[in-house]
């Protein structure tokens, strides 16, 4: 186990362990929608980390705040939480790091409370848990400018003599007032040895936060009323724009049409803004592959680098540009407010098959890749909801299916109208995959919130944050997480697959050095499992190409290349197409399509799916159960087609 | 309706203010609130899990609520404290409320 908590823990013990003990560290603490990222990315810049808390799918952010001519200091970005209840994973991180209970990360010696001043009332509500902790506290009035705007009003200096912290006002979007964070900070670094906890009168509130529970809320809920009103609190005025822009995107006609024509967006650029970035890395893992052949002597070594781990990591590198497209998106989404309104107007239609709106986030990244959209389940507070959603995502059509089913349907399918000239029998077949994915989504979550994941019907909660203008800024900085987390992840299992793989190729070594394919080991693994597709009119080469790709799909259609001994295998390659129609029949190679359809061909969504579930029973089951679906749907489709 | 006979049970010992606030006549519920009409939280029939991240976004008894708008699918979204909540109508279903005395008898 300590090995696991180790590996996850990733490499930031330098940034928090004992070498770093002598620099104060500071947690940013506040509720969610509360410009908390926005602040820390301002005052870390590109000095930051991302790692996971150890055993837990919490992201821990941790950056490098430089103090002019004095140093640095660590400040740690926590999840935005209304509360410390530990209802959510999310809640029980904040509580457990603030407290010092979090191995591998000490004790803050301060803290910034940042709020969004134009939802003062609502927002104070964590000020009397995070005060609770008698540590010294900032706290960070952010949004100030729009408070002002809007004709709202606070006296900061009442309001910090009443809490007994100091008090600064921020725009973190405009960077306006965040050198007085600095200054704070800076003034944290210079105490030695941490400042000393503070004793703090706030009367009658020292109820904890488990029993009576509205009582506990009820008398924070007082607290806050008599601070707000003794700082001379006056709200600001509704926002005018997000009044006007509700009534369009949460309009009963326009909601939905505006809606539907995101997503279309959204899946439109996933699949043609990103086809030139794609060819681009395509070429140069090639052209760097045939370099470097030509390069190394003719070595097993140069095998093992060549065949193995630039042809690997290849095929996951090359995803890239989806990936990061699609969280461009869904960041402009995300910081403008409108992915709320999206999951408001998702939430019917999940709630119906047994999710969540928050679940409409997740699905809709799956159609790039599995990976990154079961991380983008996080958000999903209900754990039930989560596992659902996380165990259903994988059915949605990932990029990587596609190589297979422009093979095979180049192959197989005639290119030849259907339906009026505007659908063709191609068209139709590649739609009815799609189809056949989000069926069987949909048809999963319905069993599995009816069995293994029941429940009471929980609540939907969303906040509606105010429409705001997304930061160049924070965007950027969370696509470059984004992307480094995708290749860390997805490059890791990938390239330990790859080697083994590419050894099953190089054994028992002949006179000649590498045995054919027929005869390696990994030949025989097909020859082996050959009885079990034989039902679905599968040879051995399938059998290889199916125990391949279980690294990552599109890999069948090199297997299959070097199997047939077609030089250039692609897609697009006629030699291959044609040597398949020899060897397959319509109705197995349309077998094959609905086994990619639904089988859980992708040893990086199991490896994600272990670390999101903390386990392995999940990734198993869902495993077997996608294998099962894929390996029925094909014996049917075979007797229907065949 | 049916959650809420379900639940109440339940609710009621979880949720002691329930009790302390004398009800008004009518079982009223937001969900029946008119749009654009301020009532005040009178008690919130749902176990204690559920009502908790209500309770965090200062939904709580005596709290001041508005159903600003509906969402395409008919489930209310409300104003509490200046932020705007999204909640299913199952939920609102749950929120007994009472009308504010000045506004009289207007629902």
């Amino acid at each position: 186990m300590s090995s696991h908590a180790a590996s996850r823990g990733e490499a930031d013990s330098s940034v928090l362990g004992a070498e770093g003990a002598d620099r104060p560290l500071v947690a940013l603490v506040g509720p969610p929608n509360s410009g908390k990222t926005t602040l820390f990315n301002r005052l870390t810049g590109l000095r930051q980390k991302v790692a996971n808390y150890p055993g837990v799918t919490v992201e821990k952010h941790v950056g490098r705040v430089r103090i002019e001519g004095d140093g640095s200091l660590d400040l740690v970005d926590l999840p935005g939480v209304h509360g410390f209840s530990a209802r959510t994973l999310d809640e029980r991180v904040t509580k457990d790091v603030l407290e010092g209970r979090v191995e591998g990360i000490r004790a803050p010696d301060a803290l910034v409370l940042i709020v969004d001043a134009t939802r003062l009332e609502n927002q104070l509500m964590l000020v009397e848990p995070v005060l609770e902790l008698e540590l010294p506290t900032l706290l960070v009035l952010n949004m100030s400018d729009e408070l002002a705007a809007r004709g709202g009003h606070i006296d900061d200096a009442a309001l910090a003599t009443r809490l007994g912290v100091d008090v600064v006002r921020t725009s973190a979007r405009t960077g306006d007032g965040v050198e007085s964070v600095r200054e704070y900070l800076s003034a944290v670094r210079a105490v030695p040895g941490g400042a000393p906890p503070v004793e703090r009168h706030l009367t009658n509130v020292k109820v904890g936060t488990s029993l009576p529970v509205v009582d506990a809320f009820a008398a924070r809920r007082r607290l806050v009323r008599e601070v707000v009103d003794e700082a001379g609190f006056i709200p600001p005025g509704p926002s005018a724009l997000t009044e006007r822009l509700d009534g369009f995107f949460l309009h009963k006609l326009w909601g939905p049409l505006i809606f539907l024509a995101v997503v279309l967006v959204v899946f439109q650029s996933i699949f043609t803004w990103a086809v030139p970035a794609m060819d681009a890395i395509d070429y140069l893992i090639v052209s760097s592959g045939d370099w470097l052949g030509e390069t190394l002597p003719d070595t097993w070594f140069r095998s093992l680098v060549v065949d193995g781990v630039f042809a690997g990591v290849g095929s996951v590198v090359i995803f890239l540009p989806q990936i990061l497209i699609l969280f461009l998106f869904l960041g402009i989404l995300e910081d403008s407010g409108y992915m709320a309104r999206a999951a408001v107007i998702a939430d019917r239609m999940m709630y119906r098959v047994g999710l969540q709106g928050r679940a409409f986030l997740p699905l809709l990244s799956g159609y790039a890749c599995a990976v990154p959209a079961i991380l983008a389940a996080r958000t999903i507070d209900d754990e039930r909801d989560r596992l659902a959603t996380i165990f259903v995502t994988p059915f949605m059509t990932c990029s990587a299916r596609l190589p297979v089913y422009a093979l095979l349907i180049a192959a197989f399918i005639p290119d030849e109208p259907l339906l009026g000239p505007f659908v063709g029998r191609r068209a139709a077949v590649l739609l009815g995959l799609y189809g056949l994915g989000i069926g069987a989504a949909v048809g999963t979550a319905f069993l599995l919130k009816r069995t293994l994941l029941k429940a009471k019907p929980t609540s939907f909660l969303m906040e509606l944050p105010p429409y705001r203008i997304p930061a160049p800024r924070t965007l950027a900085l969370r696509l470059l997480d984004r992307s480094k987390i995708f290749l860390k992840r997805a490059g890791r299992i990938i390239f330990a697959v790859t080697i083994v793989l590419w050894t099953l190729t190089q054994f028992p070594r002949t006179e000649f050095g590498a045995p054919d394919i027929e005869e390696s080991a990994l030949g025989r693994i097909g020859q082996v499992i050959e009885p079990a597709i034989e039902p679905l009119g599968f040879d051995w080469r399938v059998g290889v190409g199916l125990v391949t790709s279980l690294a990552a799909r599109e890999v069948i259609v090199g297997t299959l290349g070097t199997i047939y001994g077609v030089e250039t295998a692609d897609e697009d390659s006629l030699a291959l197409q044609e040597t398949l129609r020899r060897d397959l029949t319509t109705g197995s190679a349309i077998g094959l399509l609905v086994f990619f359809a639904f089988a859980l061909q992708c040893m990086s969504t199991v490896a994600v799916m272990r670390r999101e579930t903390a386990g392995w029973k999940w990734p198993m089951l869902q495993f077997g159960y996608m294998l099962l679906l894929g390996y029925t749907g094909a014996f049917v489709a075979v007797r229907i087609f065949g | 309706m049916r959650l809420v006979f379900n639940l109440s049970e339940k609710a009621v010992q979880s949720l002691p203010v329930a009790h302390e606030v004398e009800r008004s006549a009518p079982d009223l519920r937001l969900g029946d609130i008119p749009l654009r009409q301020e009532v005040e939280l009178v008690s919130i029939d749902l176990p204690a899990d559920q009502a908790e991240p209500l309770l965090e976004r200062g939904v709580l008894p005596g709290c001041r609520i508005c159903p600003v708008r509906a969402s395409p699918g008919g489930d209310p979204i409300v104003s509490v404290d200046g932020s705007l909540l999204a909640i299913r109508r199952e939920t609102a279903d749950c929120l007994c409320v009472r009308l504010l005395a000045s506004l009289g008898d207007a629902g």
